[in-house]
């Protein structure tokens, strides 16, 4: 469960996030789409702690939050092994829990899961953008995590790609019933992955439902985003 | 009177007090950070999390990898000053005192705060670059949200390096110093070896070495600690690396002549 109440965010004076409120129960998954700066990597940074909020309340379940960040952010002097077990080797509840075979075992059975193999030895500057994408999930789940954050998943992946990861997130959703977020731009990823939308303009709240209602009811905010208009309420660029 | 407010915020006078209190501000920020950071990094070092495997990796950065410059830069100090005064000593009947005079100015100066200099301009900027393109590309960022501790995972292990190598480097150097010394003096002047080197014995006092190895110590804490934070608070994107890296050496630099100072002034008035 995530539960957001009235959060507020200001970056110096600008006010990114203006009294947002929502909530993703277990087992579902929310996703947040809006223009580039309407504030989505914001809203899971301060989940996940990486960023204080200015006022609101934030609840999430208890267990490990996971996130998978928006331009990978793997450590580029580990190995995609030593990336995927990080959490595994470096924390001091998980440390000492795991043999090697067990860890060599974990990450071949992650790499599986996102459709990657016999990559292991390899530096993540030796991969495609998207093949980093791929070991950036895989490195943030290998905790089982109840509460799982995805800046982008699927930008920058080929549509086949795409499709494996929505599958993905939807089937660990299933399996461990953990809450999601899912920051996208795309309308697929959206279709496939997502049980609500909430949509920001200006760091305000202005659509929140299923994505059915989205595409058929909606108002001039969600039409203009389907459509892809540079007509409508929503203006790229604001004073 | 908001007339005159906005004419004087145009004015280049507010606009230099400006660039003055926005300085000032930093260098607070700063002061704050490392002191801070510094805090942290003994707290888990008495804590006992200490990754020995990583700190034996870093070791390796800050004592073999920086060793030849070291080494040369050390030397060649100690070379210079014996080439200015050998000749000039030799001949105003002081050539017993040429050993005594590199020996102590190696050891108790020009060997530790040379080895500081070449540390921080090899190892000091390489860290604070590092850990800055890591802050700025989010993995460190990663390393909290995968719940690890930052300060445990990068700054112990070479915050420990740099205080437990620097002696060691220094020792090396300030050796190499001073058999350099001699055989400058040797060759500028009529300076026999075994006179150089009797007198270098009279020159080396245990307390002064003593002290060279406290103020490695000290040196290298502080060198390591101050790269780390000015990485782990880098700002923005490329350019923000490079303002890290040059606020490591820069700050790294000055502390430690002050501490330099410091400890002259501690130890040997
Ligand atoms: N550390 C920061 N300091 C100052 N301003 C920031 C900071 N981080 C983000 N901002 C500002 O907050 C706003 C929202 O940023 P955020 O990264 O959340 O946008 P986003 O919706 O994720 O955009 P994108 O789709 O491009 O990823 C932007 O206007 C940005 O300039
Ligand atoms: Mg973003």
């Amino acid at each position: 469960m995530i539960k957001v109440e009235n959060l507020v965010k200001k970056f110096d004076d600008k006010t990114v996030l203006n009294d947002i409120s929502f909530e993703v129960k277990d087992g579902e998954t929310l996703a947040v789409v809006g223009f580039s700066g309407s504030g989505k990597s914001t809203i899971l940074k301060i989940i996940c702690g990486l960023l204080e909020k200015d006022s609101g309340t934030i609840k999430t379940s208890e267990g490990d939050i996971a996130m998978v960040f928006q331009y990978s952010a793997l450590f580029d002097s580990l190995t995609v092994h030593d990336n995927i077990i990080f959490a595994l080797t470096e924390r001091k509840d998980l440390r000492k829990l795991y043999s090697s075979q067990d860890l060599d075992n974990i990450v071949r059975e992650k790499l599986k899961l996102v459709g990657l193999e016999e990559i292991e030895d390899k530096f993540p500057s030796e991969l495609s953008g998207g093949m980093q994408k791929r070991v950036s999930f895989a490195r943030a789940i290998v905790t089982n995590p109840k509460t799982i954050l995805y800046d982008e998943p699927t930008a920058g992946l080929d549509p086949i790609s795409s499709t494996l990861i929505e599958d993905y997130i939807v089937r660990l959703k299933d399996e461990t019933h953990a809450s999601s977020i899912v920051v996208t731009h795309q309308m697929s990823t959206i279709q496939r992955t997502a049980d609500k939308v909430l949509m920001l303009y200006n760091g305000k709240s202005v659509f929140q439902g299923t994505p059915q209602e989205m595409c058929e009811q909606g108002n001039e905010y969600t039409k203009q985003f389907i459509t892809a208009s540079l007509n409508g309420p929503m203006k790229l660029l604001t004073e | 009177m908001e007339q005159i407010r906005a004419y004087f915020k145009q004015s280049a006078t507010y606009q230099l007090l400006q660039i003055l209190a926005d300085q000032l501000d930093d260098f607070f920020t700063t002061f704050g950070e490392i002191a801070i950071r510094g805090l942290m990094v003994l707290k888990c070092i008495f804590a006992g999390q200490i990754n020995l495997k990583e700190v034996i990796e870093q070791s390796a950065r800050f004592g073999v990898s920086s060793l030849p410059i070291t080494i040369s830069i050390v030397s060649m100090t100690s070379i210079i000053v014996a080439m200015q005064v050998a000749g000039e000593m030799v001949k105003q009947g002081g050539g017993n005192y040429v050993g005594l005079l590199v020996a102590m100015l190696t050891v108790r100066e020009t060997g530790i705060i040379m080895s500081g200099f070449a540390i921080i301009s090899m190892i000091g900027s390489s860290l604070a670059s590092e850990i800055a393109t890591m802050k700025v590309t989010e993995q460190i960022d990663a390393i909290r949200v995968l719940g690890v501790n930052p300060i445990r995972y990068l700054f112990v292990p070479r915050v420990l390096a740099g205080t437990l190598m620097m002696p060691p480097v220094m020792i090396v150097a300030s050796t190499f110093g001073i058999i350099g010394g001699g055989i400058a003096s040797t060759l500028v002047s009529e300076l026999s070896y075994k006179a150089y080197f009797s007198s270098v014995w009279s020159g080396l006092y245990i307390y002064d070495i003593k002290v060279a190895i406290a103020k490695a110590f000290t040196y290298g804490f502080v060198i390591a600690l101050i790269s780390c934070t000015c990485g782990y608070i880098a700002k923005g994107g490329a350019k923000g690396v490079g303002i890290a890296t040059t606020k490591a050496v820069v700050w790294s630099f000055v502390a430690i002549v002050i501490l330099d100072l410091i400890f002259s002034i501690a130890f040997f008035f």
